[in-house]
């Protein structure tokens, strides 16, 4: 069979949190689909205004101009004193302050945003706005960034390295939140079709902003013996994020969107292992990012216990792959063997390192699937009410079968409870036993819900069609939708528990970030992560289709 | 100020989930609420009606019991929502003959579902009130008269034709005193805030100053 096209992975492989919280980024990351499209298309960048004053206070405004179209951040650099500094959602000030206009604004949009844009969730932006968001200093390397320059020298590398960001944004909010844009009223442009592009590109701008304000305030106190930054040290600085738990129940929320994201990957992965043979460039190719990837790995600092041991596996499994690299890729299906010997070999870290990095060769048969990895479907939503209850429940168990036989009464499978908090209206993590906080449980437990609904459908006769059973049963409407749901998304699901005592939120905020493109996963706790992204990226003057893909994977010495 | 449909979704759905509504129904909400104001019917308005009158109370009473061709609820008034879904389940029924429902509550609600019935059939459909009527193809929707907050019994079948279709919106202007009752609704889904919640619930606590 060594001739047949290679099978997507299986989702009960693929959707296990512990996998999920192992994944990288790769090819249809969408940091680098933006970038990618960016060049190829020739976009045109402008600093249109920046006003800020020594105290580095004032406004700033970039325009990307499209072919078709331009989009602007309007930047508001604040003073904020440090006791107010929080990466926490629920801050009140911030060190700056961006909104992503949809076009060129005039005077009238930046005053109106800026009586808004400052404020945040307490403030409101327009349909004009696509984005709303908010970045804060990393105070270390900041002060000794503008100290450096101020004085003449360039920063110590060691220092970038430490941290990799001038700061690092506490809160992207598209798709509507605040009374922006609706994502639908975007969706349809062709630059804006694929998943979070409007966020991707308000953080490539923030992260140009953050460059040219640490230059300002190094000029505004060296004066005259200020320099600039190099540019090779510049393009090492990332953008710091922040996340916390509000992005783990978005991949629950959404499951036929994530679901397309796994399956792009799948189908990628897949299509590479089918290659028969690897010619001499793809090879080279693939050894070159491997190399570099050991770099980035080598420069992923955490003190999380948790991320120290899975680091340490990765740099195992790196080791590993290069043994294993010594005897090449020859032969028959080299990729396949590759991935099969990894499945045996090697960590989820390192497997999931190297399904991204055998990718890479292979532009042409992989970056068009990103364009799949939108929503796009609107009628999944609907439920078909003539699907007999027999189906509904094969259905449930081909996603949850193996959650039908757990107790789901045990305190372990149900320690926990999804909620949002009053303040600020963020989800949070509750113990079920230990605070009064069941009755405001989110829906956030599909394996559980699925196990009742199987339950209760198991009372009825199998050709009944499950519009019958609705009538009755309004409570297990959710888990049927999603029953339905699962035939357009088989990778939508998460196989485990979410709720149970053992769950790590960091493992589905990863799971998200990697396909943002991001790199050096630092967790803080079990549901709270920093990340960078841009790291290595060009800046907008520096940007081409050269150097607009590979980037994420850094140079020695660079 | 105008909402983005994603608040007016969102909003519908954390309301109706407040009001007692189990997550799939609560689900219907949002989208229904959506789908009316996208075509320049105050949605807000009618589930802000629906919701202060069902309040917390019973899902089944506010059921239909779909037997035969008229539906009604064992508590009296019908549910749009529960009806709605319903209704959308047996898309089917439809295109065997028309339905007629009893009294219902805030009918207009009934719309997105009628519509979701049109999809489903590709076809078109219409509900008839005494005094008013809404006919959609599952995508456009025109409505001749105004659907009242209560109305004593519709007729919904197969068949009509859209004359003179609704505007499409991106935007939503609810009233703020409708805003209001939804918002109330929809902080009953919150949990108060503790200090134990606030520094373990959110995972951090850590200084930023870093």
């Amino acid at each position: 069979m060594s001739g047949a096209k290679t099978a997507r992975r299986d989702p009960a492989i693929v959707m296990r949190l512990s996998r999920l919280g192992s994944l990288h980024q790769c090819r249809l990351s969408f940091m680098r689909v933006l970038t990618r499209r960016m060049a190829r298309d020739r976009w045109r960048f402008e600093r249109r205004q920046f006003d800020i004053d020594n105290a580095g206070v004032g406004t700033a405004v970039y325009t990307a101009h499209g072919p078709e179209r331009s989009y602007s951040l309007v930047a508001f650099a604040h003073d904020l004193p440090d006791a107010l500094r929080s990466d926490r959602v629920i801050a009140e000030a911030w060190d700056a302050t961006f909104a992503l206009y949809d076009g060129v604004p005039d005077e009238a949009d930046i005053k109106r945003l800026s009586q808004n844009v400052p404020l945040q969730e307490a403030g409101r932006v327009s349909e004009r706005e696509l984005t709303l968001s908010r970045a804060n200093r990393s105070v270390r390397l900041w002060k000794h960034v503008v100290e450096a320059l101020a004085e003449g020298r360039q920063p110590d590398s060691d220092q970038i390295d430490a941290v990799g960001y001038l700061m690092r944004t506490t809160a992207v909010y598209g798709s509507g939140k605040f009374g922006a844009a609706d994502r639908e009223t975007i969706a349809d442009r062709p630059e804006m079709h694929g998943p979070f592009q409007v966020e991707m590109l308000s953080v490539y701008l923030i992260r140009t902003f953050v460059r040219d304000l640490v230059e300002h305030m190094a000029r505004a106190r060296g004066g005259g013996n200020a320099v600039a930054l190099d540019p090779s040290i510049a393009r090492r600085l990332g953008i710091g994020n922040s996340t916390g738990l509000g992005m783990a129940p978005y991949i629950v929320n959404h499951p036929v969107l994530f679901g397309n994201w796994i399956m792009a990957r799948e189908e990628a992965i897949a299509r590479v292992c089918s290659l028969a043979e690897a010619n001499d460039g793809e090879v080279e190719l693939f050894r070159d990012v491997l190399r570099r990837a050991e770099i980035s790995v080598e420069r992923w600092r955490s003190e999380h216990p948790i991320q120290i041991e899975k680091l340490a596996l990765l740099r195992a499994d790196l080791d590993a792959i290069r043994d294993r690299m010594v005897s090449g890729l020859h032969g028959d299906h080299p990729w396949r063997r590759l991935i099969d010997w990894a499945g045996k070999a090697l960590n989820e870290e390192g497997q999931e390192l190297l399904t991204s990095l055998i990718l890479e060769p292979y532009g042409d048969l992989v970056d068009g699937l990103a364009d799949c990895m939108a929503d796009t479907r609107t009628d999944t939503f609907r439920i078909d009410g003539s699907m007999p209850v027999a189906k509904v429940r094969d259905l449930i168990a081909s996603s949850f079968g193996w959650a039908l036989d757990a107790n789901w009464q045990e305190r372990q499978n149900c320690a926990r409870v999804w909620y949002v908090s009053e303040e600020k209206l963020e989800p949070r993590l509750g113990e079920r036993h230990e605070e009064p906080l069941a009755a405001y449980e989110q829906p956030l437990a599909p394996a559980r819900d699925a196990a009742l609904a199987y339950e209760a459908l198991a009372q009825w006769d199998e050709n009944i069609p499950v519009a019958r059973f609705l009538l009755k049963h309004p409570e297990h409407r959710h888990t049927v939708r999603r029953a339905q749901m699962s035939r357009f998304a088989p990778y939508g699901e998460i196989r485990d528990n979410t709720i149970g005592a053992q769950v790590l939120p960091i493992d589905m905020l990863r799971a998200k970030l990697s396909f943002f493109g991001a790199t050096h996963f630092d967790p803080r706790s079990d549901r709270w992560v920093r990340i960078c992204m841009y790291a290595g990226a060009p800046f907008p003057e520096e940007l081409n289709e050269k150097n607009s893909d590979l980037w994420v994977y850094p140079e020695a010495g660079s | 100020m105008t909402l983005s449909m994603n608040e007016v979704e969102a909003t519908a759905k954390r309301a109706a989930r407040g009001a007692g509504y189990s997550w799939g129904l609560a689900e219907e909400a949002g989208k229904a609420t959506r789908w009316l104001c996208e075509r320049d019917v105050d949605g807000c308005a009618a589930l802000a009606v629906l919701l202060q009158a069902f309040d917390c109370a019973r899902e089944a009473d506010w059921s239909p019991l779909a037997e035969g061709s008229h539906w009604q609820a064992p508590g009296g008034n019908l549910c749009p929502l529960l009806a709605g879904a319903a209704l959308s389940d047996h898309a089917r029924d439809l295109q065997v003959g028309a339905l007629v429902f009893g009294a219902t509550l805030a009918p207009v609600l009934l719309l997105p579902f009628a519509a979701s019935c049109a999809a489903q059939s590709q076809g078109i459909v219409s509900v008839g009130l005494p005094n008013a009527r809404a006919v959609t193809d599952g995508d456009a929707l025109a409505i001749d008269g105004v659907f009242p907050e209560r109305a004593e019994n519709m007729e919904i079948h197969m068949g009509g034709e859209i004359a003179a279709p609704a505007a499409r919106r991106s935007r939503a202007a609810p009233g703020s005193d409708m805003l209001q009752i939804l918002d109330r609704f929809a902080r009953r889904t919150f949990a108060p805030a503790t200090e134990q919640s606030r520094l373990s619930g959110a995972g951090a606590g850590l200084s930023d100053n870093d």
